[in-house]
């Protein structure tokens, strides 16, 4: 098969969808954007592996109807990292031992954050210590356990309310826990080819990084921020805009890093307030005026190290 | 599936070869003749060793395999589910707590229809650092339609590990399978044995080929789906149980087979020692076994008419062989190394599924259950003590059903 090469204009996107009619996922979820722009990016031979989460229960869904035209297998909510190491390692061997046609076939996990950067931490580590080649981690980050009905995970963001996090009159923050860095805890895996950070603007950024990563020659993260209206309060028709709006505040950095190298792939200038991108939100509604300059000065803070990545291309921690 | 098989020996077997090896050793040998693909493994004792003796054969270029080495025993039976998935062969195992970390994806596996082979060296579940020999880590998955079957010596637990094979990758079956052997009495100890050859192992066991593959080649598969339970809940538990059901013939067939190409035959399900015309039974499964036969041998030499019943599978449980052999007899003692606290009369695991079983005669033995529990180790002493039991026992009724024979103290 000819490896996918880098699309330069969004009309080099072929028309051809792999995630197709037949989801039920809410109006204008960000994860199910996603999954179509990276379905598109990775083509046909294709195997996607979905731990629990959205985009299990509402797309394999009840109704015995599947929107995947390649195919998929669901594994544990823990299981991703795993999963697609099980199928990865079974591909190689089956080919090594004349058993299948040898051919390239991308595995990739769509994992969500609860999937990825909590019960399945440990799962995803592991696969990124192997060597496997054309297998790409994604952790679709919507900030929280959206298919239970919007719990904080790990990288749910300091001052947004969700169920297990509501703002009430002795505790009126919210979420007092700090946004985890899936994709730094990638980056310090000697093996990973690939790690880049991602969200549903600009699309060809997305797609080009899924391609770069499954060309990359080894296992890959990917830690995308997908907009999910019902989690995040927000109107279905913003899910983009605060995809885009994310990225201008500086609350999400677009950046990767090719076999140990960075690069920034877009710095906000001049960076919008973040007060742009949390007001069209109803999970930040109570935070005060205080909370939200707060936020902003701790963005400010976390750039200059971004900052400094980019000029001496290597990561330098920003915490 | 038997219309596959080809190039039936003659009768006439070589003089056999005889290796002394381990349980570990011969359940990784066993692994490695029938060209096993992908393997997961990480360590808990006693298991621990057939992984070590299967990483060193890789590592010489004895066969090729994959050995992942996972992070959890969760992802490592999450690896060996989906490389099955994709039409690999795969081999996995534990034993104690490692079993109980990983209970979700071995439950997924069987509903998943994925035949998946696992070894377990049965360890207690901890309760703080227990290293002795229990049942409660298999028994904890009687339910989830894996296929369970118990070795009682090193040469069987070899010879299982491939007839588990055929077996689970049956179409008409396609179930994952355990086979089990006891923790140090099997998977640390010795014996010769006679290796299944390659070319046995490769006529015996024809090339695994998934009905549904999780592979591009095959067009796109949508596998383990959102379950609605109004549409298909039921149906989707009766699939599993009808492939739990059929592999009864299935492993009837699989070890005349086995027989026809190794010369070692084995009864399928029940192995019955002195039972034809017994008035007494010890029933039991695994390494230990071999010492309560002995004790029934020398009750016999004293002219008691006692017999013993062995059971080589607890998935799917052989009911009907079982009161074949246990007809006519007056009293029975269960001997067993697995508990569920607070059950009926405090009787053990497997008691629950012989009394079941006898449920349905109108003959019914007296039974008594006699548990090994905590991992202490018994000695022939015990199963003396249980069989005299059950003899008294038919004279005078017990004051009690189970009996916890190697505790110090009183067993109230
Ligand atoms: C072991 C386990 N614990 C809990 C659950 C319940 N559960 C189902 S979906 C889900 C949410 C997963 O969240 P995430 O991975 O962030 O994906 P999202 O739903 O947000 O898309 C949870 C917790 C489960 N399925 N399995
Ligand atoms: S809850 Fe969020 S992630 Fe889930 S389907 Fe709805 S919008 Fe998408």
């Amino acid at each position: 098969m000819i490896m996918q090469s880098e699309f330069k204009s969004l009309r080099e996107i072929p028309p051809i969808d792999y995630y197709t009619a037949g989801r039920r996922t809410c109006a204008g979820c960000g994860p199910a954007i996603g999954y179509r722009l990276i379905s598109k990016a990775a083509g046909p031979n294709t195997i996607f592996i979905g731990p629990t989460g959205c985009m299990y229960v509402a797309n394999a869904h009840q109704f015995l109807t599947s929107p995947y035209s390649v195919p998929w297998h669901h594994t544990q909510l823990g299981g991703g990292g795993a999963a697609a190491i099980g199928i990865a390692s079974a591909l190689r061997t089956l080919m090594l031992k004349g058993k299948r046609k040898p051919e390239d076939i991308n595995v990739i996990v769509m994992g969500g954050d609860g999937a990825m950067a909590d019960i399945g931490l440990s799962g995803l580590s592991m696969g990124l210590s192997y060597d496997y080649q054309r297998l790409l981690y994604i952790v679709y980050d919507n900030e929280g356990y959206m298919n239970t009905g919007v719990q904080a995970s790990s990288t749910t963001p300091w001052g947004a309310t969700t169920t297990f996090t509501p703002s009430g009159k002795v505790k009126p923050l919210g979420n007092t826990r700090y946004k985890k860095n899936v994709a730094l805890i990638a980056a310090s895996h000697p093996n990973v080819k690939y790690v880049a950070t991602a969200t549903l603007w600009p699309p060809l950024d997305l797609m080009n990084k899924v391609v770069r990563a499954l060309n990359s020659g080894g296992p890959s993260v990917i830690h995308a921020l997908f907009p999910c209206p019902k989690g995040w309060f927000t109107s279905p028709a913003d899910t983009v805009m605060l995809s885009k709006l994310a990225v201008e505040t500086g609350m999400w950095v677009l950046w990767e890093l090719i076999e140990g190298q960075f690069k920034l792939n877009y710095r906000p200038n001049p960076r919008k307030h973040v007060r742009e991108y949390l007001s069209l939100q109803g999970r930040f509604r109570h935070l005060k005026d205080e909370d939200i300059d707060k936020m902003d000065k701790m963005i400010e803070e976390e750039w200059f190290y971004w900052n400094e990545s980019a000029k001496q291309e290597k990561l330098i921690l920003p915490y | 599936m038997s219309s596959e098989i080809k190039n039936i020996p003659p009768v006439a077997i070589e003089k056999p070869k005889f290796k002394v090896w381990n349980g570990a050793r011969a359940i990784a040998e066993a692994v490695k003749v029938a060209d096993v693909d992908v393997i997961s493994a990480y360590p808990i004792r006693p298991y621990t060793g057939i992984m070590n003796a299967l990483a060193s054969m890789i590592a010489n270029g004895e066969f090729i395999a994959d050995v992942v080495i996972a992070d959890s025993e969760h992802s490592q039976f999450e690896i060996v589910k989906h490389a099955s998935a994709v039409g690999a062969r795969t081999f996995v195992g534990s034993s104690g707590v490692g079993l109980a970390y990983a209970a979700e994806a071995i439950i997924v596996t069987a509903l998943s229809q994925l035949p998946v082979v696992g070894a377990i060296g049965t360890r207690a579940l901890d309760d703080p650092g227990n290293f002795g020999m229990e049942w409660s880590d298999v028994l904890m998955f009687r339910d989830y339609g894996w296929l369970i079957s118990w070795a009682k010596t090193v040469q069987e637990a070899h010879d299982m590990t491939l007839v588990a094979y055929r077996v689970a990758e049956d179409k008409r079956v396609l179930l994952p399978h355990f086979v089990v052997l006891d923790g140090a009495a099997l998977t640390h100890v010795a014996t010769p044995i006679v290796p299944v050859t390659k070319e046995q192992a490769t006529d015996f066991l024809p090339p695994y080929k998934p009905p549904y593959r999780i592979d591009p080649i095959d067009g796109p598969v949508t596998k383990a789906q959102h379950i609605a339970p109004s549409l298909i809940g039921p149906e989707q538990r009766k699939l599993v149980d009808v492939a739990t059901k059929r592999a009864k013939e299935v492993i009837v067939e699989a070890w005349k087979d086995f027989a026809t190409y190794t010369g070692r035959e084995y009864p399928p399900f029940i192995e019955a020692i002195g039972m034809e015309d017994a008035d007494f039974a010890l029933i039991g499964m695994g390494a230990y076994m071999k010492d309560i036969e002995i004790v029934a041998k020398r009750m016999r030499e004293k002219g008691v008419k006692i017999g013993t019943i062995r059971l080589r599978y607890v998935r799917p449980f052989p009911a009907e062989d079982l009161l074949r052999v246990i007809d006519g007899v007056k009293a029975a003692g269960v001997i067993e190394f697995g508990y569920s606290f607070g059950s009926p009369f405090g009787t053990g695991s497997l008691y629950h599924e012989i009394a079941t079983s006898l449920y349905e005669t109108n003959t019914r033995p007296e039974l008594l259950d006699f548990l090994f529990l905590g991992g202490r180790e018994p000695k022939v002493e015990h199963f003396m003590k249980a069989a005299e039991m059950i003899i008294e026992s038919v004279h005078k009724k017990p004051q009690k059903k189970a009996y916890w024979l190697t505790l110090r103290g009183e067993d109230i």
